[in-house]
């Protein structure tokens, strides 16, 4: 009992440093959105203070408003997604299931690519763009984001596909479905769970990505996490309104985890329970 | 649906890289038939009930439905349903939904879905489970959701891939007797795979005995358990199965352990065979082979006496006459109509 009691006690310190260390930072953000410039540099700290939403004010109808870059994060982030998806369903698919010349390379090389460092292609990356005058365009940013983010959503989802009895499919063909629509009425159904988890994923990478923004874009098409960067300069940085523009930036992340969060987890305990139809 | 669903397997030739699966198969199957493809694991069967389905290529040779070559066309297009072992039931649907997918395949008008659904569900009585998703069914009741998908759409062919195999044995001999009126009821042609020797020998009108990618033997289960005709057939069919034992031939008699037993062959000269007799067709009786009880298995009606008849186990059943106890050396010999004589070399039947 004791000994129970203890365990109990320990997992629960744990957990809380590891929330703290996690939640700090989102406090500390959220907590100096709030605030004016001045109480944001009072030392020692305020914890109780006159919260004000001037910053927001500031940062979305001010002068420097991050409104459009907000709007180029959700074009980027959402033609990632969605052209990711329609790519990545049926190759993983085919390298699941079909059989054809240099599958076993196609396989390794999907996982290779997940394996360079980014800053590697970076410079090549922006050579290339430049050179077809796709640099700060939509289709430019979209492209290089597909380059990491289809190899990466290929890979997490074949294991679901795998997971699909062979049978199944079978079964499926026999009661006279062509492949197409075997695809869509039976094994898609199934790895629906994998698909929003997959989705969630590259939607996340693309919004929250920085280095590859930071190269690629610049006047026209410029993500939030670059334009961000309006609120530090040389002379100072204004951490209110940069605090805000993080806030205004993590809404987007925070509201896609709560709806996806019952088929994340789901799908990662996939194979976990078993379908109807097993071997 | 008589007259339709009529099989023909032309030298069908099934290589896996350097491994034959099948080696030259030829068989015919009548329509309406209940047509079982019996053996033991490795023997080619389920290979065989692939390619009839389409879902695995042979390597050569033909096969027929109907008198139409269809060796190349697709699956789907071969109208034949297949219940699987698994019954590979579609989980994110309903029990009706899974027995309407070959239908809404089919392009069939909603009208008449949803009446032919019902039809088939009360056929195998899980008319009360249409609302269900598999996940939620037992096993039996999994079984008849696959049998009901397979029925509902009046194929040709019926295919079953060991459908029994993941049932309880009670519940296993009520779905065997159910099966097999739900066939003849519906008049359709089935073929059905199983290395159990019991269940083909009970459902099938006819079978074909697979060992090592080859035919056997094909006939009625009667047929092939009277008169086997190699060791292999003979010592797979029958339980307990046929005792076998090396003997000399000798002028229409064989002598086992240095004792004569009368056969049906009339034939001169003298050869090495193998003997072969059913532990059910041997009688104990006076001045006949030399045995001593090993073991006393009581079956309930009847039992299975181990013995030791000069080094080689045989085994007897006996009815509910007197058994002799364990360790009693008794006298046992057989009609010779039921002394089945085999090659060693060949294992073919003499």
């Amino acid at each position: 009992m004791t000994a129970k009691r203890f365990r109990f006690i320990a997992t629960m310190i744990i957990t809380l440093i590891f929330l703290l260390a996690w939640v700090f930072p989102i406090v500390w953000s959220v907590l100096n959105s709030l605030k004016t410039d001045q109480d944001v540099l009072a030392y020692p700290p305020k914890l109780i203070f006159q919260p004000t939403l001037e910053a927001y004010r500031d940062v979305l109808f001010g002068s420097g408003s991050i409104l459009p870059n907000l709007i180029s994060s959700f074009i980027i982030a959402i033609g990632t997604t969605v052209i990711t998806m329609l790519m990545a369903v049926p190759a993983a698919y085919a390298l699941a299931r079909l059989r054809f010349r240099g599958k076993k390379f196609a396989g390794f090389y999907v996982l290779a690519t997940q394996m360079l460092p980014p800053v590697g292609i970076i410079i090549p990356y922006f050579l290339i763009l430049r050179n077809i005058g796709w640099i700060d365009t939509y289709q430019g940013i979209i492209l290089i984001y597909l380059s990491f983010s289809l190899p990466f959503a290929i890979w997490l989802l074949v294991s679901y596909f795998e997971d699909i009895p062979f049978e199944m499919e079978e079964a499926a063909y026999l009661d006279g479905a062509s492949r197409m629509r075997t695809l869509w009425r039976i094994i898609i159904p199934q790895v629906r769970g994998g698909i929003a988890v997959t989705i969630v994923f590259v939607f996340l990478n693309a919004w929250n990505e920085f280095l590859f923004a930071v190269v690629l874009s610049g006047n026209t098409v410029r993500p939030v996490t670059v334009a961000m960067f309006n609120f530090v300069s040389v002379e100072q940085t204004l951490w209110a309104k940069l605090a805000a523009v993080s806030v205004l930036a993590m809404l987007p992340v925070v509201i896609l985890g709560i709806i996806a969060q019952k088929n994340i987890v789901k799908g990662l305990t996939v194979g976990a329970v078993k379908g109807g139809g097993r071997r | 649906m008589t007259g339709r669903g009529q099989v023909r397997f032309e030298d069908i030739v099934k290589m896996h890289g350097e491994f034959s699966a099948l080696k030259g198969v030829t068989f015919d199957i009548e329509p309406g038939e209940f047509f079982a493809l019996l053996g033991p694991s490795g023997s080619g069967k389920s290979t065989t009930l692939r390619i009839l389905a389409g879902l695995d290529a042979p390597t050569s040779g033909r096969v027929f439905i109907d008198g139409r070559d269809i060796t190349a066309t697709d699956a789907r297009d071969r109208d034949i349903a297949m219940v699987f072992q698994s019954y590979a039931l579609y989980p994110h649907m309903t029990v009706y939904e899974n027995i309407a997918f070959p239908l809404e395949m089919a392009k069939l008008p909603a009208a008449e879905i949803e009446p032919a659904v019902k039809d088939a569900a009360r056929k195998v009585k899980i008319d009360h489970l249409l609302d269900r998703k598999p996940g939620q069914l037992s096993g039996g009741q999994q079984q008849r959701c696959a049998l009901a998908r397979a029925i509902v759409r009046k194929a040709r062919l019926f295919l079953l891939d060991e459908p029994l195999s993941n049932l309880d044995a009670k519940l296993r001999m009520e779905t065997r007797a159910e099966l097999k009126k739900l066939q003849r009821s519906l008049g359709v042609t089935a073929v059905y795979v199983t290395h159990d020797q019991e269940e083909a020998m009970t459902l099938a009108d006819r079978m074909a005995v697979f060992m090592a990618g080859e035919i056997q033997q094909v006939g009625r289960p009667a047929e092939i358990f009277a008169k086997p005709n190699s060791i292999d057939v003979a010592a797979f069919i029958g339980s307990p199965p046929m005792n076998l034992l090396p003997a000399r031939f000798a002028d229409g008699d064989v002598i086992i352990a240095g004792h004569r037993l009368k056969t049906a062959m009339q034939a001169a000269g003298e050869r090495d065979v193998v003997v072969g007799i059913r532990p059910g067709a041997l009688r104990i009786a006076p001045d006949g082979l030399e045995a001593r009880v090993e073991l006393i298995e009581d079956l309930g009606d009847t039992k299975v006496l181990d013995l030791d008849c000069a080094g080689t186990a045989m085994r007897i059943r006996v009815g509910d006459e007197s058994v002799p106890p364990e360790g009693t050396v008794i006298s046992i010999t057989a009609r010779p109509q039921d002394v089945h004589l085999f090659d060693p070399a060949t294992r073919r039947r003499l």
